[in-house]
């Protein structure tokens, strides 16, 4: 699994690509994780390279949803493959977590400060 | 040995079992877990539905023996089995650690708002959501987990 991270203007793009699971999800803790205690808590996390998830993916998607709202903020979805947003949408995650079809319609979804 | 359908030529798709063995699983062995099943699913001719929901059930399964059946620091073996069933796949994993059955997990909230949502207990919600058939059994110090699921 891969991570790469998008500072944009208001707006944190954290890209994955890979396979997430019980091994490849601590490193994907650690990348949200920095990102808010760095004060980036509007994240889009871009899913286009996401082939595969278990649940160990949800986890991370849950904690990093309640800490970003809790500290102002919030964790959006984007461009999520077939095969892992119907583990998403069996988990009840697509009605607490937004999903965009591309990560410009995410990030757009923030609205900026002088709006 | 040496049998004739092994050379592969008009091999009936569905005979013989498929095995995967780890002496000491650890959770870098997901991929190749998750490798293993897909092959073996397709070696039994069974289709992606299939393939694709037994793959993320052994994972689970496996992730689960893994951090709590052995728990960090003391892998142990788990052995996984593929065979044809009737209309679809059987699936089954051994495994020798602490003794736990599946109907014994939290079952998640769903509906609970996000504030209050837990992700305990997704694990095995995916694993029977995955299958049409989930049995425990605990024999003589071995974890045997079997799940069935058939084609659409």
């Amino acid at each position: 699994m891969e991570i790469t991270i998008d500072q944009r203007a208001h707006v944190t793009v954290v890209a994955v690509a890979g396979s997430i699971d019980a091994l490849t999800a601590d490193a994907l803790v650690l990348a949200m994780g920095e990102q808010m205690h760095a004060g980036n808590t509007r994240l889009v996390a871009a899913f286009d390279g996401v082939e595969y998830t278990s649940s160990a993916g949800l986890r991370v998607l849950l904690a990093t949803l309640k800490e970003a709202r809790q500290r102002g903020g919030d964790l959006r979805l984007a461009a999520v493959q077939e095969r892992v947003l119907r583990v998403l949408d069996l988990s009840g995650f697509t009605s607490i977590l937004k999903c965009y079809p591309d990560v410009g319609a995410a990030v757009a979804s923030f609205p900026t400060h002088h709006s | 040995m040496g049998r004739a359908e092994d050379a592969g030529g008009g091999r009936e798709p569905g005979a013989g079992v498929r095995r995967h063995s780890l002496p000491a699983a650890g959770l870098a062995d997901l991929a190749a877990v998750r490798a293993f099943v897909a092959a073996a699913c397709d070696e039994v001719g069974v289709g992606t539905t299939v393939g694709e929901a037994l793959v993320l059930a052994a994972d689970e399964v496996c992730s689960n023996i893994v951090l709590h059946g052995y728990g960090p620091g003391t892998p142990g073996p788990i052995t996984i089995e593929v065979e044809r069933a009737a209309d679809g796949a059987r699936m089954t994993i051994a495994d020798e650690g602490r003794a736990f059955d599946p109907a014994d997990a939290p079952a998640p909230d769903l509906d609970a708002p996000w504030e209050q949502r837990e992700a305990g207990g997704l694990g095995w919600y995916i694993v029977r959501r995955m299958v049409d058939e989930l049995r425990y059994e605990r024999r003589s110090g071995v974890n045997l987990v079997t799940l069935v699921k058939r084609a659409p």
